[in-house]
């Protein structure tokens, strides 16, 4: 097992290396100047010659890329160029908020859409089933944008019963942030739950036509008894992993639901940085969200094996 | 108009040969009271003057009064003392640092606590005196005097005098520095033209006679808020320093900043006990703030989606009369628009009025294809406005030896502008034009910002956003002389650099209107570009706050704002 998370971890570091490389040549291509987005498209042409050399956009890529990459080693992300303030500060700010909305999103839509998929696959064909496909499939279908100003029209702007927007104000204690972030996680649920209960749904009805689960249900076995030991275990492999395909997702691409929520996440500063080609905020935050999302394949994969005995990480190797 | 004239008199008396030749404008009835009051506080002279000498010639001085008063809107209840003002603004695009700042969410900010030599009131439409108490020219405009107000603290305590003012401008003029003020100063200022004089008195040495320099230190130049000498403009963002009424109180990157009143604050108190802003990165959500009752103001807004503002009467508009506009040039060096011909049957197939009525929501008005409009005293109201004549523009065109043209347009994703685009294509194709759009995101639409490098400036047709500004010099320089930076029309008149050259220099309004007037006229005939429509300045507010004095630049002041129970 600690040679299986070391070589992953060793994978990690090359394919993040390979990444930064990739967001930093492949952003070059991109239209626009750092500088000029910071003095906007009139400002005087020596006006940005001055910014570009301040920021030190003069020197050749490599030794751009070099000057970069050595102190990020060291642990010193850099100075945001549109910001000219320390990254650090300001993209462990975005990361925290982008972390509290996708655990409120996770822990609402993980047992609600496994539960969900579970009592379909429990009653395929039948009534329950279609209503919870159509309502899923829905709900997916329906952009973020839409349902979040359904949201914001009819339970913070007509009923006020929640707030508009989901930055809670500094200081709140911890349901008080909970209740702001209600909201903006419902859209979220909304698009992830379809998805997942798809999985659990199809895993668990595989399962349950499986030889194993008619062998436990010819020997007798309860069938609470049999779902929980034999059908449950098996069927939620997939979904594990659908789960952690979509953190990279709710981590940094929420910029749709940021900007309607007024929620500053990583998803605005990746984008923004993008935007502006502020190549030392996009570089982190990128390799931020492949951090978290490296790290939560791993835990996946770690789940899957206790899952499932029959894959023991060796063999992976 | 009647005259009192021993009062007259006694006013004309120590009055500058310019100054006296506004009063002759005035009695003789060749300027409105209100171009008096605008063209008079250009040339220094104090508003209780203005008031008295309309007093004088017989025109109501009620009103004069209103343009003398301090800076407010009226009505929004009673002004109580107290209460925290939450204010929705656009995100700062970049830090806060007064020599770079390019943005509206950044020059929202430095209007917090810095302020100018000169405010530049978009609801007066007049000049008043801010950091400097009085302004006036030389004989020819070359040399500007500014007296500075005297007891002005900055926020760290020392005292502001002419070092620092020197400090500020040698900064924004120098072109070794990334100075977004550059843009207004090269060829009107250099570093060595900022001269300390005494202790309270600033000398500007011009390159070139300006008429209209103290806009260009006034509030219109958003960067050039008075800072401390030999402040660090790259860090000024920990601080905020400035001599402004409200002083730093809070700021956190694309989430917000906080504000308290400056106890030592030169002019009457703040009533809030203090302002907190809150940033947003798009309109919709600042209106459903404003909804929700998470802001009490909208620190300013475009109607394009504001219909839950604009059609409610639950909220308090203020609509200000701005230069904002949107130019579509035609590259007049390339066929088929090098015919002023097809360049004049565009711009008679546009149906402007139905754009600011379906664009706008009629928060705006009509241009005539020149950058001379309601904003600006110096119009020439006289020429006659351009309609939509559809058999007039497919004449044109026949006449250029056209039955049909294929152009592509390029525009950026701004406001209202691809619908803006979509508009002019369909009005276009009823005169023969085939249009086809380029819609970019902005930073591929301005590319490079250089000739060759940028759809901007290199497309057959091109669709761009011009700001307000004070005075339309730098309309009528940067977009349409032949060395023009931002020439997208690459047009190319000597007449009319020789026209623009005189008009920035004129110090006076009759003579600046009469330039206007040919300039008018040479841009109609040639039409190099097309204006469509100028677009209204508009903050929005909750009933119970009043007292904002916002401009059409995205600056807000909140000296005399209140909050009401």
């Amino acid at each position: 097992m600690l040679r299986f998370i070391l070589k992953r971890l060793g994978l990690a570091l090359i394919t993040l290396w390979i990444l930064s490389v990739i967001v930093f040549f492949a952003g070059q291509v991109l239209p626009g100047d750092p500088a000029r987005a910071i003095l906007g498209p009139l400002a005087a042409p020596q006006a940005v010659h001055a910014l570009r050399h301040q920021l030190g956009l003069d020197q050749s890529l490599l030794s751009q890329y070099w000057n970069w990459i050595s102190s990020f080693v060291k642990g010193d992300p850099g100075t945001s160029y549109q910001y000219q303030a320390p990254i650090g500060p300001i993209l462990t700010a975005a990361l925290g908020r982008s972390l509290k909305l996708a655990a409120l999103a996770f822990v609402i839509v993980v047992p609600l859409s496994i539960f969900a998929g579970i009592v379909a696959a429990l009653n395929v064909g039948r009534p329950v089933d279609r209503t919870i496909s159509v309502v899923g499939l829905s709900g997916t279908t329906v952009p973020e944008f839409v349902s979040g100003i359904i949201l914001i029209v009819v339970f913070a702007v007509g009923l006020g019963w929640l707030p508009v927007s989901a930055l809670a104000p500094p200081g709140s204690s911890f349901l008080t942030q909970i209740k702001y972030l209600i909201l903006p996680a419902i859209p979220l649920v909304l698009v992830l739950f379809g998805y997942i209960m798809r999985m659990a749904r199809a895993g668990t009805v595989e399962a349950l036509e499986s030889d194993y689960a008619r062998t436990a249900t010819l020997k007798g076995l309860p069938r609470g008894v049999m779902i929980r030991r034999h059908v449950l275990r098996n069927s939620l492999l997939p979904t594990i992993t659908v789960i952690a395909t979509q953190t990279g997702y709710l981590i940094g691409g929420l910029v749709v639901v940021e900007v309607l929520f007024r929620y500053p996440g990583l998803g605005q500063l990746v984008a923004q940085a993008a935007t502006n080609k502020d190549f030392p905020m996009l570089e982190a935050g990128v390799l931020t969200i492949g951090i978290v999302y490296m790290l939560v394949t791993l835990i996946a994969d770690i789940g899957f094996s206790l899952l499932n005995p029959r894959i023991r990480l060796s063999a992976v190797e | 108009m009647r005259r009192s004239n021993s009062e007259l008199d006694r006013l004309r008396q120590g009055r500058s040969e310019l100054e006296n030749h506004y009063i002759d404008e005035l009695v003789a009835g060749n300027v409105s009271r209100r171009d008096f009051l605008r063209r008079g506080s250009t040339i220094g002279m104090s508003m209780p003057l203005l008031g008295a000498i309309l007093a004088a010639c017989g025109s109501g001085s009620s009103s004069s009064k209103s343009a003398a008063g301090g800076s407010s809107n009226s009505s929004g209840g009673t002004p109580t003392k107290g209460g925290t003002l939450r204010v929705a603004g656009v995100t700062p695009a970049a830090a806060v640092n007064p020599l770079t700042v390019a943005d509206a969410g950044g020059l929202l900010m430095l209007n917090q606590t810095g302020e100018f030599l000169i405010f530049d009131s978009n609801l007066k439409l007049a000049l008043q005196p801010m950091l400097a108490l009085s302004w006036s020219p030389n004989n020819d405009g070359s040399v500007w005097t500014f007296k500075l107000r005297q007891g002005v603290k900055f926020h760290n305590g020392a005292a502001m005098t002419a070092d620092d003012v020197v400090y500020t401008f040698q900064q924004l003029s120098d072109p070794k520095n990334a100075s977004n003020a550059l843009s207004t100063f090269t060829g009107v200022l250099t570093p060595s033209g900022v001269k300390k004089v005494d202790q309270y008195t600033v000398e500007f040495h011009l390159e070139a006679p300006n008429g209209n320099f103290p806009y260009l230190v006034s509030s219109d130049n958003y960067n050039a808020i008075i800072v401390p000498k030999g402040t660090d403009f790259a860090k000024w963002q920990k601080t905020f320093v400035g001599t402004g009424a409200f002083k730093y109180g809070s700021y956190t990157q694309n989430v917000g900043a906080s504000f308290v009143p400056n106890p030592d604050y030169w002019g009457t108190k703040p009533l809030l006990s203090g302002t907190s802003f809150k940033f947003y990165s798009a309109q919709g959500p600042m209106i459903l703030g404003l909804q929700g009752n998470e802001v009490d103001v909208v620190s300013q807004f475009v109607p394009a989606g504001a219909s839950a503002l604009l059609n409610s009467s639950s909220y308090k508009i203020i609509k200000l009369n701005s230069a904002n506009h949107r130019e579509l040039s035609m590259r007049n060096d390339q066929p088929p628009f090098n015919d002023p011909r097809v360049r004049q049957a565009l711009a008679y197939s546009l149906d402007r009025a139905g754009m600011v009525s379906a664009l706008l929501s009629g928060d705006g008005h009509v241009a005539n294809d020149y950058p001379f409009g309601p904003r600006f005293p110096s119009t020439d109201t006289s020429v006659a406005q351009r309609a939509q004549d559809i058999a007039k523009a497919k004449q044109l065109l026949q006449a250029a030896g056209h039955t049909s043209v294929s152009a592509t347009l390029a525009t950026e994703i701004y406001q209202e502008i691809p619908q803006l685009a979509q508009v002019i294509k369909a009005d276009a194709a009823k005169a023969g034009f085939n249009i086809n759009l380029k819609i970019e995101q902005q930073s591929a639409y301005y590319g490079k910002a250089t000739f060759g490098n940028s759809d901007w400036l290199d497309s057959t047709l091109s669709l761009v956003d011009y700001g307000d500004r004070g005075v339309p010099n730098v309309f009528l320089e940067a977009p349409l002389t032949s060395s023009g930076p931002w020439n997208a029309a690459h047009f190319k008149n000597k007449t009319y650099d020789g026209l623009v050259k005189q008009y920035v220099a004129a110090t006076d309004l009759q003579t600046q209107k009469s330039i206007a007037g040919k300039i008018e006229q040479l841009l109609l005939n040639e039409t190099p570009l097309i204006i469509p429509y100028w677009i209204d300045g508009l903050t929005a507010s909750t009933p119970n706050v009043g007292g904002l004095n916002p401009t059409a630049i995205a600056q807000l002041y909140l000296n005399t704002a209140y909050k009401s129970a």
